[in-house]
């Protein structure tokens, strides 16, 4: 439980630098934050049951599309303010390391998997956008009828 | 709502122009291609009798047109460099409620639309000390130690203060990653090999993520469920090649590293 908190505080504060490069308005900052927060949260805790990268990115991008959606309606504010900043954490930007770092020792097989597995990240990162967009808006649609 | 009317064809003008002035500070800013649509579609036809308004919008330049008294008027403006700036997005969504739902003459909106794109909401060396802890945090959570963090909070801190600088240039997102990714990766060495950091690989990483393409990769997909292929295609085309070119940059350094 502690190292869920400290995994909370770390990705809030990643969050919250991101936000202020992204130049996001001073009374929005803590929200984002949050966002980013719970998104790795989810990434954390449903990776150490399934064990699985990219599984749990995708859980965590759906939380994050989620959580972005319902603040954009509550605070009326373009949903991507939440968004953009709050997968930050999730971006596989280790992958993409690991795979240069491959091929500059010339191991192509490990170059390979690794290169694999960053797309996998990146289009599970896409996917779980994709499905809570798409639910916020049919909900807004069903709504307005 | 909409009881306010468009007097003469110079303001018909004028009002496209405002929509357009819109629409142009949102894609700018890393709006997405609906969003802008949709706001200069909506700020149009606020105005009563303006039978007909369309916009087209691409992430390389906007289109629109209107109708007003059996004369159709269109502008098409050319969108170059796009630089994230969430604030102007949400500062231009706050107008256009204001301006669709008052009475507000056009030339004031001009002028308060110009006020928002000249807006700085922090300063640049703010900017790189929280683009510096950000990089800082998320080396401690991709595994780092105490010391991985104070050797990313100062690599993180160079990157992003470079990166803003080159931008003045106006060179293109390309090379603004690649020299990015250079320096990130080859303070990131410097440090290793001083013996300040434990694990170089974490230092990278975290000091190489205020460069990776998130907003190019959350706009592609956003674009592409509204049915903008165009735009989603193009967006993603961007992501790629952001990564790419970050890709370069590490590989670049690390070769010569490893090699030498």
């Amino acid at each position: 439980m502690v190292e869920i908190i400290k995994q909370f505080l770390f990705s809030f504060m990643s969050t919250i630098g991101f936000s202020v490069l992204f130049n996001i308005p001073k009374e929005l900052i803590a929200k984002t934050g949050f966002v980013g927060g719970i998104g790795w949260i989810i990434f954390y805790i449903t990776g150490q049951y399934l064990n699985n990268e990219i599984i749990s990115t995708f859980f965590a991008a759906l939380t994050v599309g989620i959580f972005g959606e319902l603040f954009a309606r509550y605070f009326k504010k373009p949903a991507t303010v939440f968004i953009i900043p709050g997968i930050i954490p999730l971006v596989p930007g280790a992958g993409m390391y690991y795979t240069m770092l491959t091929l500059s020792q010339k191991d192509f097989y490990a170059a390979a998997t690794k290169g694999t597995e960053t797309f996998f990240i990146a289009a599970a990162i896409s996917t779980g956008l994709i499905i809570s967009t798409t639910l916020s808006k049919s909900i807004r649609r069903v709504k307005n009828k | 709502m909409s009881q306010f009317i468009i007097h003469n064809k110079g303001e018909a003008r004028k009002l496209l122009l405002l929509a357009i002035l819109a629409g142009r500070i949102m894609l700018r800013n890393g709006a997405e291609t609906y969003r802008v649509e949709d706001t200069i579609e909506r700020i149009i036809k606020s105005r009563k009798n303006i039978k007909y308004a369309d916009a087209f919008v691409t992430p390389t330049g906007i289109f629109a047109s209107l109708e007003y008294e059996e004369e159709v008027l269109t502008y098409l403006i050319r969108i170059k460099a796009i630089r994230i700036n969430l604030n102007k997005i949400n500062l231009v969504n706050d107008f256009s409620r204001e301006f669709v739902s008052t009475n507000m003459s056009i030339d004031e909106g001009i002028k308060k639309l110009r006020m928002i794109d000249n807006t700085e909401t922090y300063s640049p060396l703010f900017k790189s000390l929280f683009g510096a802890l950000s990089c800082g945090f998320l080396s401690i959570l991709f595994g780092g130690s105490m010391l991985d963090f104070i050797s990313s909070i100062f690599v993180g801190f160079f990157v992003v203060l470079v990166v803003n600088r080159i931008n003045r240039y106006k060179l293109t997102f390309f090379i603004n990653n690649f020299i990015g990714a250079i320096i990130a990766t080859f303070l990131s060495i410097l440090i290793t090999v001083i013996g300040i950091a434990d694990n170089m690989n974490t230092v990278i990483i975290a000091s190489i993520m205020p460069l990776v393409p998130g907003v190019a990769i959350t706009n592609a997909m956003r674009d592409t469920i509204s049915g903008d292929f165009v735009s989603g295609l193009s967006r993603a085309m961007e992501a790629i090649f952001s990564a790419l070119s970050i890709a370069f940059g590490v590989g670049l350094v690390l070769n010569i590293y490893l090699g030498g």
